[in-house]
């Protein structure tokens, strides 16, 4: 399978996230949930905490993390109906009807971002809110944020902001080990 | 306006364009599907409002498919919300559609507190509730009722009935909150002042837990501040909040020592004659006063007091001179925390005068308003009957409107100066928003009537007589409300959908209940014509179109700073200056400059509660709503481990929390984030309420074990003087 | 991963997979090895390839059943995703259960399907065709075609873990042949089993070509575990980490005492014990019914039980 970093000319959507900023209010996984019809006790985003130290020499970071949209997603490769695809735009999604709900992309996933939707019983995840990128919008969790945590935007747009932070910032992404090309993106 | 980062410009263009080009009805975006057999055209709309899930009334565009509201966006558009919107603004869906809201009117059936209900007509709950006011009044006269309420856009008609009945008994949530801190900077400088953290560079806050408590301007302006800007935060709270883990420096400060701390400031600044020489000459009274009075607030005097060292105290007091004017101590919010709350706030008051930040970019401003009409009504005559709270001799100085909530019950409850036998509650949850839930029981028991506006089954509705059910604020509208600020705001709040079960907006409410009071004259007009008068004075072409289109209406430009720093301005105090030194205060007897006063000492083995708040929960309004609780199950009573160890309980252990008026139990969170003599448990669980399903039993309540005490120059309720002890009952609950 | 995904579900049809991919294994060796001018082990051969399909046909049937929509199993063959192993697996399988059906059926005794045939209703007459005579012929072929079929079901469910890269405990070459062996060293148990139970007990021979093929099983299953073990030990840290969730860890004792020991280690040490007059004494061979069973039971138990371990600690592990 092509890496799909995209074509160019075309958009690749991403979403770089400023963890420092990330003050843990939760707004971003309510309102993913309202937008996107989660069923209560699944979540397509969620918040990584971390506590530490020894009193008073504290610390607490949060850290929010959801579908990486990789480039080679192992997710993608494992599906056996094909149900489980990506668009050239980079977007990892699920064709519902297709999906039989084997759950084998849910453990070849190594970010835990997929579920099975016990309702619609086919496997659910973080669509970056393709409905609303579609229409020109930017998902629900980077346009609730009040810290604006996540930045959303096109890789390929040279003078998009997206470009311009991860051009202008050290970042990094997860779990590179498992070679899956994650494309979100943590900056330093 | 200015707004420093671009990107947020162009995407809040965007998204106002699509928002404003979007309004007309139009065939849905469905999501893209393969393989679709003929839809349903879906039907949407996007309607702008204003959100009520806290006080921060954010800009929300609401998008209703079919008749159902499906998402509540951010609308970009307000300089209050600035493009956000939090968990709890985006999980009012759930209050809107919870199943357990009040559907109709409801007249007890059984003895208070049983939860039996007869559901009626709104004729026949009307008629009940005017009928025992009536009652009431003829026997006691219209004083013997109380009308207390929470803020919000229809707080002013409830307000109204009880003074147009003849009651002068209107007792309103700053007591319960920011009383003290708002009658401390009034008294100081003559006017409630808004701080400008976007531009500060160095912030010291007492344990305003902003990054937690509430999302509001503040908190975004602070992470910009803070995180982007570079601007020093110096936070100091008993508990590791989410503040205390993004600020440079935390210190677990004694609580109730933070006076002691901001006297040190002042003592070094003077010592060192950092002040701002110039600004305290010709603005300020009582310079001299001030600093003969802080020379024995020294900063190893201080460091005893606090447990912050005497060399932090004087590097902080350095820094924050050197970036004044860019610098300031913030104020708070909730100020409801001490006995002497108001004096530790006109300390704060007095270190931002003396550093000249005042009316300053980056310093303390004061609000800038926009002109609302006002529909003329007819005036009553004022109640002439003296306070219950008698807050003319025992508070002379605090805000007569809101009251004094705390000595209301104790008086209420010793009959003097008069006997009250009715009690209207709006928006407001005395059972769980007073101290020691047991005296606000006793103080229900000694009512004839207890009547409760409000859109859930709280705990003080549950033990009503008759609950009159509001409409949600999704299905409302209501009177226009300018939020002043730096960057001032007019905010609308129009029905999105029609209500879905039987139930009013207030003001229809208030109507009926006037129009069988005799007072129908009073509240002749309609939502819309309030609004349209309201409206009618902003500097827009179609007002009212205007704002049914944007939901707000913010001037452009950026604020400007130093109205008040024209020379010749006059303050709004009696010697027209900055008042250091209080004359009044005095006058009244009080402390003119801030005496420090120990808090009370801890014994040993026995814990401070302190309280505050979580973003996800607002105060106990939301405990029933389903995606909050997903977010925050249930409430910990926090713990440090030294004290944990001692008593042998476990983090999840189930301990039992005594004080001198109660006792909760709910499972421990043994953690290193508070004070090993503090312990810590969220507001709002443990209801009584069974129609709460989610939120009954779940948790405990604080208001059970807490103490009443309140400040003494304001009046304000102090919610963390109470004392507990601590022991295991119960092994961890894994099923918890 | 905040729960495991897979489950019992899934243990159970790994190994009654494998199970089904060991019998026919056997039975086509059996077939295979001629003395004279027929099989060599004609009842191993027949009552392998009676049993091979039922297996899997009935870990199938409840995977199918547990899908998220059980009648979307179809699409599974309407595509073909040749990175996917669990596409692969589905075509295999497909392959594997027409194979072995027909197999089955063509070892069916003649004495068994005539007296159906003759039962037949006058509408169904036309099923007469299955009591073809050429059935027989076709035993040789079967065996040789299924033989790769049966070795590729019994390593593609060690291929479905392997080749997940997002959990250590399963991403290493190894993984595959454990569970190869492991079906195969379950096969040969169910048929010392299903023969040990009869009154006659096991035939000489038969016990002979079994005990030896198992013990030699086991002994490579051995030499894979461990070497996967030390690997794994040796190691990057996620690795290691996810070793230690036998080593120490939760599965521990599933691990150590009831697969190694109980699984493997005590039947081998029965196995030889039985086997000790042939490999020692060079005399004949009487087995014993009840210590044949016995060790039969645990070869299956321990079958069970390393797929549990696999499945379950496999969905704990994860990189950091």
């Amino acid at each position: 399978m092509r890496e799909r970093l995209g074509i160019k000319g075309k958009p690749r959507w991403a979403l770089a996230i400023d963890a420092r900023k990330c003050i843990n209010c939760k707004a971003c996984i309510v309102a993913c949930k309202a937008e996107n019809g989660v069923p209560l006790g699944k979540f397509r985003n969620r918040i990584n905490e971390e506590h530490g130290g020894s009193y008073p020499h504290l610390r607490a970071s949060f850290e929010p993390e959801q579908c990486h949209h990789c480039a080679s997603p192992s997710c993608v490769r494992v599906c056996p109906t094909g149900a489980s695809y990506q668009r050239d735009d980079g977007l990892v999604l699920v064709h519902a009807n297709d999906c039989i709900g084997c759950g084998y992309c849910i453990i070849a996933c190594p970010y835990d971002a997929r579920y099975f939707n016990p309702e619609t019983r086919v496997v659910d995840k973080c669509t970056m809110c393709v409905h609303r990128v579609d229409a020109g919008r930017e998902p629900a969790c980077a346009e609730t944020c009040p810290s604006r945590v996540r930045l959303f935007g096109d890789l390929h747009d040279g003078e998009g902001s997206l470009r311009h932070t991860l051009d202008s910032r050290r970042s990094q992404v997860k779990k590179e080990q498992t070679g899956n090309h994650p494309q979100l993106y943590y900056l330093l | 306006m200015s707004r420093g980062v671009t990107r947020r410009r162009v995407l809040a263009g965007a998204a106002a364009a699509a928002a404003t080009a979007a309004l007309a009805p139009q065939l849905g975006c469905a999501p893209p599907a393969r393989r679709r057999r003929a839809a349903t055209p879906t039907e949407v709309r996007r309607v702008a409002t204003a959100c009520e899930l806290c006080p921060n009334k954010c800009a929300v565009l609401a998008v209703v498919e079919n008749g159902r509201v499906k998402k509540l966006d951010p609308n970009p558009l307000s300089p209050k919300s600035r493009g956000m919107l939090c968990a709890r603004g985006n999980a009012a869906i759930k209050a809107l559609y919870d199943p357990d809201r009040v559907k109709q009117p409801l007249i007890r059936a059984g003895a208070r507190g049983e939860g039996k209900w007869r559901p009626v007509s709104w004729d026949e709950a009307l008629d009940f509730t005017a009928e025992r006011l009536h009652r009431i009044k003829e026997a006691h006269g219209p004083e013997a009722v109380l009308f207390s309420s929470t803020e919000g856009f229809q707080e002013e008609f409830f307000k109204n009935l009880g003074l147009a009945f003849g009651s002068p008994n209107i007792l309103r949530h700053p007591t319960l909150c920011l009383a003290s801190v708002n009658l401390a900077y009034s008294m100081t400088f003559g006017t409630v002042p808004s701080f400008d953290l976007l531009n500060a560079r160095y912030v010291i806050m007492s344990g305003a837990n902003r990054f937690e408590s509430i999302i509001t301007p503040d908190t975004m302006d602070l992470i910009e501040g803070a995180m982007n800007r570079k601007a020093k935060l110096v936070y100091l709270d008993p508990r590791f909040t989410v503040t205390a883990a993004k600020a440079d420096e935390w210190y677990p400060i004694r609580p109730g020592t933070d006076l002691a701390f901001i006297l040190a400031l002042i003592h070094v600044i003077i010592e060192e004659q950092r002040y701002d020489k110039e600004f305290v000459a010709t603005r300020c009274l009582g310079f001299d006063e001030l600093a003969a009075h802080v020379q024995r607030y020294t900063p190893a005097w201080a460091a005893a007091e606090t447990d912050i060292p005497a060399a932090a105290i004087v590097r902080i007091a350095r820094e924050f001179a050197d970036a004044a004017p860019r610098a300031v101590y913030y104020a708070g919010r909730r100020s409801s925390w001490y006995v002497n709350d108001f004096q530790m706030r006109r300390g704060q008051a007095i270190l931002n005068a003396i550093v000249g930040n005042w009316d300053r970019e980056g310093g303390v401003v004061p609000n800038s308003r926009i002109a609302l009409g006002e529909l003329l009504f007819l005036p009553w005559d004022d109640p002439t009957a003296e306070r219950v709270d008698e807050i003319g001799t025992r508070f002379p100085l605090a805000a007569k409107g809101d009251g004094a909530f705390l000595q209301a019950r104790e008086n209420v409850l010793a009959g003097v100066p008069y006997p009250v036998k009715g009690w209207l509650v709006y928006k407001q949850d005395p059972m769980n928003a007073l101290p020691d839930r047991g005296r606000t029981q006793r103080m229900i028991e000694a009512m004839d009537l207890v009547a409760v506006i409000d859109t859930q089954m709280s705990d003080t509705a549950h033990f009503a007589d008759v609950v009159l059910p509001e409409s949600m604020y999704l299905e409302r509208t209501d009177p226009l409300h300018m939020l002043p600020g730096i960057w001032p705001v007019v905010v609308l709040r129009q029905q999105v959908v029609p209500p879905i079960y039987d139930t009013k907006p207030n003001l229809e409410i208030i109507q009926g209940l006037a129009k069988r009071l005799g007072l129908s004259e009073y509240f002749d007009y309609t939502i819309e014509e309030w609004i349209a008068e309201q409206a009618a004075e902003l500097p827009v072409e179609n007002p009212l179109e205007y704002l049914k289109q944007h939901g707000v209406y913010a001037p452009e430009g950026a604020p400007f700073y130093g109205k008040t720093l024209a020379p010749g301005y006059r303050f709004l105090t009696r010697s027209g200056k900055i008042e250091l030194y209080s004359p009044r205060l005095a006058e009244v007897g009080h402390d003119p400059l801030p005496v420090y006063r120990p808090p009370t000492p801890i014994p040993a083995g026995s814990f401070r509660m302190v309280l505050g708040r979580k973003a996800t929960h607002t105060h106990a309004a939301t405990t029933n709503n389903v995606w909050l609780i997903e977010q925050t199950p249930t409430n910990h009573l926090w713990l440090h481990p030294e004290p944990a160890a001692r008593l042998g309980i476990g983090d999840g252990d189930l301990v039992e929390v005594v004080s001198a008026v109660g006792a909760v139990r709910l499972p421990a969170r043994v953690t290193p984030e508070i004070r090993p003599d503090c312990v810590f448990m969220l507001h709002g669980f443990g209801k009584k309420s069974p129609q709460l399903r989610l939120a009954h039993g779940n948790g405990a309540c604080d208001a059970d074990v807490l103490v009443t005490a309140w400040d003494a120059v304001s009046g304000n309720a102090a919610f963390h003087e109470t004392v507990v002890t601590v022991r295991k009952v119960g092994k961890e609950d894994r099923r918890a | 991963m905040p729960e495991p995904r897979w489950g019992w579900l899934i243990v159970l049809y790994l190994f009654l997979g494998g199970l089904s991919a060991g019998l026919f294994f056997v039975s086509a060796l059996a077939t295979y090895l001629q003395r004279g001018s027929g099989p060599a082990y004609p009842r191993l051969a027949r009552v392998g390839a009676l049993l091979a399909p039922w297996p899997l046909a009935l870990g199938s049937a409840l995977l199918v059943f547990d899908l998220g929509h059980w009648y979307r199993f179809y699409k599974l063959f309407v595509t073909f995703h040749w990175r996917s192993p669990m596409s692969i697996g589905a075509w295999l399988l497909a392959a594997f259960t027409g194979i072995t059906l027909l197999s089955f059926w063509s070892w069916l005794p003649a004495a068994t399907v005539g007296g159906w045939v003759r039962r037949l209703p006058r509408r169904l007459r036309f099923l007469r065709v299955l009591d073809a005579p050429w059935r027989e012929t076709l035993r040789r072929p079967l065996a040789m075609l299924g033989f790769p079929v049966a070795l590729g079901v019994g390593i593609y469910t060690g291929v479905l873990l392997g080749a997940v890269q997002a959990r250590p405990f399963w991403n290493t070459n190894l993984v595959a042949q454990i569970f190869l062996f492991s079906a195969m060293s379950t096969g040969c148990a169910l048929l010392i089993l299903v023969l040990s139970l009869r009154r006659a007990g096991l035939e000489a021979s038969e016990a002979r070509l079994l005990f030896s093929l198992d013990i030699v099983l086991i002994v490579l299953e051995f030499f894979v575990v461990l070497p996967y073990l030390i690997h794994g030990a040796l190691s990057p840290l996620a690795v290691r980490e996810a070793i230690g969730l036998v080593m120490g860890g939760p599965f521990t004792v599933a691990f150590w005492v009831l697969f190694f020991t109980l699984g493997l280690l005590l039947p081998l040490v029965l196995e030889l014990w039985e086997m000790r007059p042939v490999l020692l004494e060079r005399q004949t061979f009487h087995p014993s019914r009840g210590l044949a069973a016995v060790s039969a039971v645990l070869v299956l138990f321990g079958g069970v039980v390393l797929r549990y371990v696999f499945v379950f600690a496999g969905q704990v592990s994860a990189f950091q």
